[in-house]
């Protein structure tokens, strides 16, 4: 396990949802539905599941593994997790080093997370491994713009941000195809910035 | 395109506080002695960062990169431009927030404009 990492985001879990939780939260709250409106019946990962802000966006009555690499994250977690209609369990692990078979799972979704994973092409390779050939992938994450002058403002920021948080200035849509995948699809939710990407393994 | 009461009014008053808040520090900071381009230089780098921390707070209430994003460009706007003006000419801070204010204000619809235009080219970027 990244343990470096790991530190980084049980620092950030106390003041999480402070940030997080409202705002962003109530902002993203209908594109949040519509992606995850796509969970299917088959096993789902969730990947970075964090405080468990999002668990209230899942459809009820499915059958879901929320991952993260932050034992403090699942802790506060846990009471969300324990109140959602459906099979959710949840599961400190790094992406990079996760304990599924390969093909286990039918879909992953993931929600603001590859902005903040280390090494973005091989956690999604990760994600490729563990999902069943044609499985579905579907991501809410927000991204490095390709248009002046965000490109170059979230450009210099990330020497900051990436101190306390995630990258700002990351091509996911990109790493998503490099890993592998068969990009489906790419809604802009924000500006070319905050992103819905579906693929396909 | 936003249509939120909640959110419009959010946007508004972080973009207008951010403006005013760069515009009143550059007023006050940079007078005829500065050479135009290295305060605009000086400004827009200092102002960036300063914009980023000031949209922590307004962030937790109205968003994360809709809140970020526009108030990072309103301190560069606004840096660059109450800097250069006051570079030239001796401006007061009130005048230099009312600047930021407008600076702020006008940066928002551009990002608007500019959310409005990506969201419709999303299909061009599907391989």
């Amino acid at each position: 396990m990244d343990l470096v990492t790991k530190a980084k985001w049980d620092k950030a879990a106390a003041n999480f949802d402070v940030m997080a939780g409202f705002g962003p939260e109530k902002r993203w709250e209908p594109a949040k539905t519509r992606l995850f409106s796509k969970m299917g019946d088959g096993p789902i990962l969730f990947l970075a599941v964090g405080t468990g802000l999002d668990i209230r966006f899942f459809p009820p009555g499915r059958d879901i593994v929320g991952i993260d690499i932050s034992d403090k994250m699942l802790e506060k977690a846990q009471p969300r997790a324990a109140a959602y209609p459906g099979k959710l369990v949840l599961q400190a692990a790094d992406v990079h080093d996760m304990p599924f078979p390969d093909g286990h799972f039918a879909q992953v979704f993931t929600s603001c997370t590859f902005c903040s994973v280390p090494k973005p092409v091989d956690g999604l390779k990760a994600l490729r491994r563990v999902l069943a050939p044609g499985g579905e992938l579907h991501m809410f994450e927000h991204t490095g713009s390709r248009y002046f002058p965000f490109n170059t403002m979230l450009n210099q920021m990330t020497w900051l941000s990436k101190r306390f948080g995630p990258d700002m200035n990351r091509d996911t849509v990109s790493n998503v195809k490099i890993a592998g995948f068969t990009v489906t699809a790419v809604e802009h939710v924000y500006l070319d910035v905050v992103k819905t990407i579906s693929a396909r393994a | 395109m936003e249509t939120r009461l909640y959110f419009l009014l959010g946007d508004l008053v972080a973009n207008a506080a951010a403006g005013a808040a760069i515009g009143a520090i550059c007023a006050a900071v940079f007078g005829p002695g500065w050479n135009m381009w290295l305060a605009m230089f000086v400004a827009m780098f200092a102002a960036m960062p300063l914009t980023m921390l000031m949209a922590f707070p307004f962030g937790a209430l109205f968003g994360a990169m809709e809140v970020m994003v526009p108030v990072m460009t309103t301190g560069m706007v606004v840096s660059m431009w109450v800097s250069m003006e006051a570079a030239m000419t001796r401006i007061p801070v009130a005048e230099g927030a009312k600047m930021g204010v407008c600076g702020g204000l006008a940066t928002l619809l551009l990002c608007y404009a500019a959310n409005a235009y990506m969201r419709r080219r999303t299909s061009h970027w599907i391989s």
